[in-house]
């Protein structure tokens, strides 16, 4: 039993200190002069973020629309109207929107990287960049790191326009808070402050995702299965890697 | 200028697989590796470019050791030294041009139009010009291997090392590769050819080394080969099941 949760942590010791390394190979690779694969960077942005965009709006409008209609209830029994576009702008800017698309981001951005990643590495296309004599840290995670950042920060300003937009609907048809209570109430009293918490976040949750999906991606051992494996070990150790940089912001940032 | 090895040490867990190996490559040869599948042939290549560690011994390249180097010091060594793998690893994201053109925008600086169109030409070469817009998921094993040789050689290097270059080619594509490297031989360029086509090691090899138990078994001409008494070596030239010869894994 110790002896277990003793491999356990060695292996969860082992992963952040290789994820922790290939940060640092990144940030020397940014060094002398930050520079990077055009179309490499342009390929990623698109295919992360613009492709993501539908099922990101989807999910946004919903929780947004489901927050709303969950508190409806309290709203209506204790006469809170004038709160329900508070709350929803609160935790939508500063917790849902956020967390909740950087789980989907990671989901579909982050596994798909993993896979592709692994596939080059099994197939020795990582090896044959080296042997090119091309650097596979500048060359493929350095462009990969950037656009994930940029566009969850992207999709998050998005998303969290989308949600509160959906709130703000289903507010008025479910729970009948009139759309202009609802945005008098959330402008009053959210500042700017408000949205930038969870935007920072954003950046940060983008930086845990693309370093982690990357660094499964071309530590892969062992074919298809090991394919598989990494995809798998990478969605979860992302979910966690996101609220344990949560929990830490939240705090540092209160 | 040469390619030393030096007593050089390999395993991989509990398999080891070259046990002392000793072989010198000579400026300007061709120079042909060859054994049985599994020996250790793509193993012994990919450590000159620094894509595997020895366990022990030495590898030189003009003089200098090329093992234990940094990531970052093998660069300069790679440009000199170019590899074409034996499942030839093109890169599935871009197109059999962009491919060929890729190591020109990276290391010579050209633009994009500019790669493009010296990378045609590389094409050309290995008459794949014809397939410049496809996917490599979309050629032949043998012609992903034609386009990796092109590749290989646009920086080109001083030294090449071949892994299997006619494997999966038919045998007209196999003795045009066959040419071409006997042509880079004019340009001062040594070949390491890592091969079990009979023809190319009959036709074009300066010299053979035979990997038998992970050392050099014997280094010759292709005429010292075919007349070594070395049961052995002649159960491998002549292709017969039965034999000395102790084969793992069969
Ligand atoms: N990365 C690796 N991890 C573990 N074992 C390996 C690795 N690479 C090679 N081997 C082992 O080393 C031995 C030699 O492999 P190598 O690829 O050099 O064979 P080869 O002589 O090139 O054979 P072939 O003619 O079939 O290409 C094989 O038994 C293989 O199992
Ligand atoms: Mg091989």
């Amino acid at each position: 039993m110790i002896a277990r949760v003793g491999d356990v942590v060695i292996g969860v010791t082992r992963e952040v200190g290789g994820i922790g390394v290939l940060m640092l190979q990144v940030l020397r690779a940014l060094l002398p002069w930050p520079s990077m694969d055009a179309r490499e960077l342009w390929r990623n942005l698109y295919r992360m973020g613009v492709k993501s965009l539908p099922i990101i709006l989807a999910t946004a409008f919903f929780s947004g629309a489901i927050l709303v209609v969950q508190s409806g209830i309290f709203v209506r029994r204790f006469g809170a109207e004038g709160l329900l576009g508070w709350a929803t702008g609160y935790s939508t800017f500063r917790e849902i929107g956020p967390i909740l698309i950087a789980l989907m981001f990671s989901g579909r951005v982050g596994s798909n990287n993993t896979a592709e990643l692994g596939t080059m590495t099994i197939t020795e296309q990582i090896d044959g960049l080296r042997a090119l004599a091309i650097d596979p840290i500048r060359y493929l995670i350095v462009p990969r790191v950037t656009a994930m950042m940029v566009m969850l920060f992207a999709l998050t300003v998005f998303g969290d326009f989308v949600a509160i937009l959906g709130g703000a609907l289903l507010g008025q048809v479910v729970v009948g808070v009139d759309t202009s209570v609802f945005w008098h109430s959330l402008f009053s009293n959210l500042g700017t402050w408000d949205l930038v918490h969870g935007l920072v976040k954003s950046v940060f949750f983008g930086l845990v995702i693309s370093l982690t999906s990357c660094y499964f991606g071309i530590s892969v051992r062992g074919g298809a299965v090991g394919v598989g494996r990494a995809v798998n070990a990478s969605v979860v150790a992302s979910a966690i890697g996101i609220m344990v940089t949560d929990c830490l912001l939240t705090l540092l940032m209160k | 200028m040469t390619i030393e090895f030096r007593d050089l040490h390999k395993s991989f867990g509990a398999q080891h697989v070259l046990r002392g190996l000793t072989m010198t490559i000579e400026r300007g040869e061709v120079f042909f590796i060859i054994g049985t599948s599994g020996v250790g042939k793509s193993v012994t290549i990919k450590h000159l470019v620094g894509l595997l560690q020895p366990d022990s011994g030495e590898i030189l390249v003009d003089g200098k050791p090329v093992h234990g180097l940094a990531e970052r010091e093998y660069y300069p060594l790679r440009k000199r030294l170019g590899m074409v793998f034996q499942h030839s690893t093109l890169f599935d994201s871009l197109t059999v041009l962009d491919n060929v053109a890729l190591p020109l925008r990276k290391h010579q600086r050209m633009r994009m139009s500019a790669a493009r169109e010296a990378a045609k030409e590389r094409l050309a070469v290995v008459q794949m010009e014809r397939y410049a817009d496809r996917w490599p998921a979309e050629l032949s094993s043998g012609m992903r291997k034609r386009v990796a040789i092109a590749r290989t050689l646009t920086l080109e290097p001083q030294y090449v090392l071949f892994d299997e270059p006619t494997t999966g080619l038919d045998p007209v594509s196999a003795r045009r590769v066959d040419e071409m490297i006997k042509r880079l031989q004019t340009l001062d360029v040594t070949s390491v050819v890592v091969s079990h086509d009979l023809t190319s090691i009959f036709t074009i090899a300066d010299r053979i080394a035979f990997i038998y138990q992970g050392q050099a078994h014997i280094i010759g001409t292709p005429e010292q080969l075919r007349a070594a008494d070395d049961p052995i070596v002649q159960q491998f030239i002549s292709g017969r099941s039965d034999g000395p010869m102790e084969t793992p894994g069969f």
